[in-house]
């Protein structure tokens, strides 16, 4: 209900950092007990704005108002004690620690004796008003008990199931999630703030989320919901904020924009949804995987019994919420994960288990899912990066590396795919290069020395709308070309614009088989989260959004 | 009072603070340690004259600085290698011993005319370090342990094993005492010429050479500094971390060994306890300053070995102890560090001086 | 089965006094080895500690030579041992340096400036800290056989070190400044965003660690040899550091291993001079058993050891479970661009 002021009110906010202004005088309003919306793109400022407001950061201009009142924050402490609370994209938790231990962390929670039967209602009571004996107590004291209570209490206020005695790190992400909402309730926090929380949620579970959401916001809370995608801007917020390049675009009631309209005010330019296809022949088959069983990082089965096949001038896309065994994929498809069971063969050729090597020797290139960890070196330089998959060819020497033609062939790459920022491949490091350019410089490498298979991971992750288009046609040439490729995406609309063939995986298994022409996205929506097969395409068409209450069997009979 | 430090990252080092560190550092290192020497009674400008300027005036010292150098370089270098590929070989010290052992014994009992003799004290010395070299790379390629503590742990136990065959199996010479026997002539390290210096200097110098051309031309070269950089993108990549992992700490405990053997065969002529001056320890600080190039280890080798002979110097002259240039050492390690924070990173430092301290806004009132 | 210069025979009176000394020779490790536990919770690597502990031991004596006092000793060179560790939290912590390198920096700091320093003490003899007997029951029970000198007669820092076992792992466990310190070690992001003081945390683990290093090293000179020679800590340091590692960063284990290391340590210095032979064995074998039985080999074993351990330890971990502190080794700074 909106009141005289609004409850939060950000005022000619400016941040800068080296080469970039992140925040260029934005203004930002929230009314109590709404949801309001983020949007832009990677880049735009949103996590930035809500990291100043959160006090990870501090503005170098501006000014933000609490119910009218001037507050100034200097550290994520002084926001909780102004009851705001943030749920971050990347979960701020200590796997090794408890649910409750993560709770409690910081308030310093005192062992029984000391503790002074508070039930938490306020914030935080001013640390001045203790004695020293009540702030040694809870130093060298700890107690859990009051604490779980509490947690078991909001959880199951708001729908969650949780253990507060299990280590994080044996809970699945959608559990996780809600420790970090906890956190901020427990705090009793005034605002939320939710930066790209569905990132890692299923879509089943991100309904889940907008329901909590909704019932938070009816109570009073009031919640700012950061996020890049349409659709649940359009799903779930009241009023919604543009942000681009730094500066505030527009703040509009949700129900008065549409899509497009946001897609215009996120991108600037119109926005074509749709991508032009040629025509192209199936050639023979390139890539033929049977059977795969593998494990991911933990030792927990990630791969049950997977076969695919690409051939030759075919995209094949992977649909699928990120967890379900997309990467243990595509680093098997690559040599750099091994297979526990199954074979893959590259032109006919069994290479189950070999060396990376030998998988780049036979032709397959790989587009990791994490950039700056497995493709590229940030230290070194945009050469040596540029080279690390065909050093060993002829063209550059046998034992003694002949640099010039190095440099020569890093200096066709960039021009060829237009990375941008590079005076001098030899010097500048390719930590240097923005996100959008060091993808295209591995897109590049992986595509300029034409292989027969390319793994593309996750390609356009992370990157600006241009470098998003280029890419994406960098990808339809080669398969003009008689590339075949197998594209994991999260983003549905990439993979249903992009492919020939779409497989749908869910939990290690591909549970759907389909086309472009013939996917109805609600339905595939529902496969993504274990629908089981045999739900007609057509049952979609007449439940409306989401899956139905009560058909989801994954999330075993917790409360809707 | 109110003191605010404020940091801002820089995005440029500027000129003054590239060049000048090195020199900073050094009179920094060597001011402070003037303390040390006046509270032993001693005068810090007629003793550093000593250490640093008398080698230099006669071909004795000249010799000396060069051949105090030689398992510097070495070691040096068996320290800038696995640091190349991103892993310290703080045990370089282990790799030097073992050689050194290994050396010394195909010295005291292979009868063979010098020219071949040395070279087969050599390569058996790079055996023997290489393997003890090879012992931490194994590990952290196979199982990921942590490397700096297997080479460590591991050079003390191999100057214990040193400690044992000095009493024991290769105990030697008149009576009884823990040392070997001396090395036969032939096993003995020849001079140069003009220079005065053993011929382990060619070798050091054919060492800065090799790994010179090793690091920055060959493709095996290539692939160290890129596994050094990221190893999960040079895996993927094709390169194998574990194979690279195991070269540098084995070819590093190479050059190690035959620092070993050439301070035996070329200065001390035989085998006792204890015999390095902490060639291994001095290598790491040797391996930072020359982080960038085989030729730039070869220079902080050189300004070391004038530091250990002017160390050597002191004790004579002046009757106080050598250990002065390990706190030198230190110290030069402290400001390197301290400087390389004042390059990534600019200072400003305001102070106010009295009134009322600025109150750590929470809440600043204002009407409305 | 012993010949030898002198007869030895492996009866209780051997056990007795091996036992004895195990608690003294541990006692070093248990100390330095908590206090590195502290700082490496916190993500501190500490591989200055063999310098912090000569400091530690030099200091001490120097004071206790001087004063005659050996508490006052103890006291001065905690103070060293913090001081040391001062300039470590400060390179590591507000400059955001390497710790191996400063580690390394400390070690050959402290070692120089000891043997620079305490070059004109080694002759002093002190009267040290003596063994006490347990009060009231340590008259009757030091007679106990085996187990009875070990347990109750010992120096005041031998109890001490078994006290600070449970005390650390209170501490580090049980209390709402052990859970933040632990943070610390693992997500210092994470700690800061939860109100945590990160910094002052790191900055107290480590300066505690260098306290216990002094108090060890102090041990050492006071105590257990009553001494001071160059470079007496002898590599004890780097053993303190593995040791952590082998105990998995928890005191409980950190105090089996100490003794274990102590108990090598006081085998070594009993079987000098002491040649073993099996009687009637052929000559091989007891060449064989001669080289394992050489105090100087003998002196290996703790690390070769430690790097099985090591070895066995870190293959078996888990990622997500591991013991190892996540963030150890890791500057941490607040605003990251």
């Amino acid at each position: 209900m909106p009141g005289s002021q609004p409850f939060l009110k950000m005022q000619n906010i400016v941040k800068e950092f080296p080469g970039v202004i992140a925040n260029d005088h934005v203004d930002f309003e929230v009314e109590r007990g709404e949801i309001h919306g983020l949007l832009g793109e990677n880049g735009a400022g949103k996590s930035t704005l809500m990291k100043i407001l959160y006090g990870l950061y501090t503005l170098d201009d501006g000014e933000i108002y609490l119910e009218g009142e001037r507050i100034g924050i200097e550290s994520p402490q002084q926001a909780i004690e102004a009851g705001i609370g943030m749920v971050h994209q990347h979960f701020m938790l200590i796997p090794k620690l408890t649910v409750t231990e993560n709770v409690v962390l910081g308030r310093r929670e005192p062992g029984a004796y000391f503790r002074d039967d508070q039930t938490g209602e306020d914030h935080d009571p001013d640390r001045g008003g203790k004695t020293l004996v009540d702030k040694l107590g809870a130093l060298f004291t700890i107690g859990l008990e009051s604490p779980k209570e509490r947690i078991e209490e909001l959880a199951g206020e708001y729908g969650f199931r949780i253990d507060p005695d299990q280590r994080v790190w044996e809970l699945e992400v959608g559990e996780q999630q809600r420790v970090e909402i906890l956190k901020a309730l427990y705090r009793d926090v005034d605002l939320l703030i939710l930066d790209e929380p569905t990132a890692v949620l299923t879509p089943n579970e991100a309904e889940r989320l907008f329901e909590t959401i909704s019932r938070l916001a009816e109570d009073g809370l009031s919640i700012i919901f950061i996020t890049h995608k349409l659709k649940e801007i359009m799903a779930v917020t009241d009023r919604v904020t543009v942000l681009r390049d730094g500066e505030r675009v527009a703040t509009v009631p949700t129900a008065d924009v549409t899509r497009s309209d946001l897609a215009e005010m996120m991108v600037g330019h119109e926005v074509l949804f749709q991508v032009d296809k040629d025509e192209v022949e199936r050639g023979e088959t390139l890539l033929e995987a049977e059977n795969l069983h593998a494990r991911d990082q933990r030792g927990l089965p990630a791969l049950e019994g997977v076969d695919v096949k690409v051939r030759a001038g075919e995209i094949v896309g992977i649909a699928g919420v990120s967890g379900n065994g997309q990467k243990e994929l595509a680093e098997c498809l690559v040599g750099v994960r091994s297979v526990e069971e199954g074979t893959i063969a590259i032109d006919g050729v069994d290479l189950t288990g070999e060396h990376p090597r030998a998988f780049i020797d036979a032709g397959v290139s790989f587009i990791p899912e994490d950039r700056m960890k497995y493709g590229l070196a940030p230290s070194v330089s945009v050469m040596h990066n540029a080279t690390i998959k065909d050093y060993r060819k002829d063209r550059f020497g046998n034992r003694l590396l002949d640099y010039g033609e190095l440099e020569a062939y890093a200096n066709e790459l960039v021009e060829a795919f237009d990375v941008r920022g590079i005076r001098d491949v030899r010097t500048v490091t390719a930590g240097d290069l923005s996100g959008g350019n060091m993808q295209k410089l591995i897109v590049g490498r992986e595509i300029y020395r034409e292989p027969d298979v390319l793994i593309a991971n996750q390609p356009t992750r992370g990157v600006d709308v241009g470098a998003i288009e280029s890419i994406r046609e960098f990808l339809l040439e080669q398969r003009s070309a008689g590339m075949g490729i197998l594209l994991i995406s999260e983003d549905l609309d990439e993979v249903l614009d992009l492919s020939d063939r779409i497989l749908v995986i869910y939990e290690g298994e591909f549970v759907h088989e389909t086309t472009p022409e013939a996917a109805q996205r609600e339905h595939v929506g529902l496969m993504m989260t274990g629908g089981t097969d045999g739900t007609e395409e057509a049952t979609a068409a007449d439940g409306g959004a989401g899956a139905p209450a009560g058909s989801d069997p994954s999330n075993g009979g917790e409360i809707e | 009072m109110n003191v605010d430090v404020e940091l801002t990252a820089r995005q440029e080092v500027p000129a003054w603070l590239t060049y000048g560190t090195p020199v900073f550092t050094v009179v920094a290192a060597l001011l402070l340690s003037s303390i040390a020497l006046v509270i032993l009674g001693v005068d810090p400008f007629g003793a550093y004259v000593t250490m640093f300027v008398d080698p230099w005036t006669s071909q004795f010292g000249v010799s000396n600085v060069l051949e105090k150098s030689v398992p510097l370089i070495l070691a040096g270098l068996a320290v800038y290698l696995p640091l190349r590929a991103g892993l310290w070989n703080i045990g370089a010290t282990g790799q030097l011993y073992i050689g050194a052992i290994a050396g010394t014994w195909i010295g005291l009992n292979v009868s063979l005319p010098s020219a071949l003799l040395i070279p087969l004290m050599l390569v058996v010395a790079g055996l023997g370090g290489a393997v003890w070299g090879f012992i931490p790379g194994y590990l952290r390629a196979k199982w990921g342990v942590n490397e700096i503590i297997v080479s460590l742990l591991i050079a003390y136990a191999a100057i214990r094993i040193n400690g044992y065959m000095v009493r024991g199996p290769m105990q030697g010479g008149l009576g009884n005492f823990p040392q070997s026997a001396i090395l036969p002539l032939d096993a003995q390290l020849p001079e140069i010429p003009l220079l005065g210096a053993h011929v382990g200097f060619l070798v050091a110098l054919l060492a800065v050479g090799a790994i010179y051309v090793l690091v920055k031309r060959a493709r095996i070269g290539y692939e160290i500094t890129f596994v050094g950089a990221n190893p999960d993108a040079a895996h993927q990549a094709g390169m194998r971390a574990s194979f690279i992992y195991v070269l540098v700490f084995a070819v590093g405990g190479a050059l190690a060994g035959m620092a070993g053997v050439i301070e035996i065969a070329g200065i001390q002529t035989r085998l006792r306890p204890d015999f390095s001056p902490g060639y291994g320890f001095t290598a790491i600080p040797i391996a930072l300053l020359g982080r960038n190039g085989a030729i730039q280890v070869f220079v902080a080798a050189l300004f070391f070995g004038l530091l250990f002979v002017g160390g050597t110097a002191l004790e004579i002259s002046y009757s106080v102890p050598a250990a002065l240039v390990d706190v030198i050492q230190a110290l030069i390690i402290l400001f390197l560090i301290t400087a390389e924070f004042f390059k990534r990173f600019a200072v400003d430092v305001s102070i106010e001086w009295g009134g009322a301290p600025e109150p750590a806004p929470s809440r600043v009132e204002e009407g409305g | 089965m012993v010949s030898s210069l002198a007869p030895l025979s492996l009866d209780v009176s051997f056990w007795t006094g091996l036992l004895d000394a195990t608690v003294a020779a541990g006692t070093i490790f248990i100390i330095a080895s908590l206090g590195e536990i502290i700082a490496e919770r916190a993500g501190i690597l500490n591989l200055g500690m063999e310098g912090m502990l000569l400091v530690g031991a030099l200091t001490g004596f120097m004071t206790t030579v001087v004063t005659n006092n050996p508490y006052l000793g103890f006291l001065v060179a905690i103070l060293a041992g913090t001081t040391m560790a001062a300039i470590h939290a400060f390179l590591c912590i507000s400059l955001k340096s390497d710790q191996v390198i400063s580690g390394v920096m400390l070690t050959l700091l402290g070692t120089g400036l000891t043997t620079y320093f305490g070059q004109g003490w080694t002759q002093h003899n002190i009267d040290g800290v003596k063994q006490y007997t347990l009060p009231v029951i340590g008259e009757y029970l030091v007679g106990v056989p085996v187990i009875g000198p070990a347990l109750f007669e010992s120096a005041p820092t031998d109890y001490l070190a078994i006290l600070l076992v449970p005390t650390v792992w209170y501490v580090l466990f049980r209390t709402n400044v052990g859970l933040e310190l632990i943070s610390v070690g693992e997500d210092p992001e994470t700690a800061d965003t939860m109100g945590v003081r990160v910094f002052r945390l790191k900055y107290l683990a480590v300066l505690v660690g260098g306290a216990f290093a002094g108090l060890a090293g102090a041990h050492l000179s006071l105590a257990y040899a009553q001494l001071w020679v160059a470079g007496m800590v002898a590599g004890r340091g780097w053993i303190a550091v593995a040791l952590v590692i082998f105990a998995r960063w928890q005191p409980k284990y950190a105090i089996v291993g100490a003794y274990l290391f102590g108990m090598l340590e006081a085998l070594q210095v009993r079987s000098q001079g002491i040649t073993f032979t099996v009687e009637g064995a052929p000559v091989l074998v007891n060449e064989v058993i001669k080289f394992f039985t050489h105090p100087q080999i003998m002196s290996t074993y703790p690390y070769f050891v430690t790097v099985a351990v090591l070895a066995i330890t870190v293959a078996r971990s888990r990622e997500g479970a591991s013991a190892v502190p996540s963030a150890l080794l890791e500057p941490y700074s607040r605003e990251t661009d």
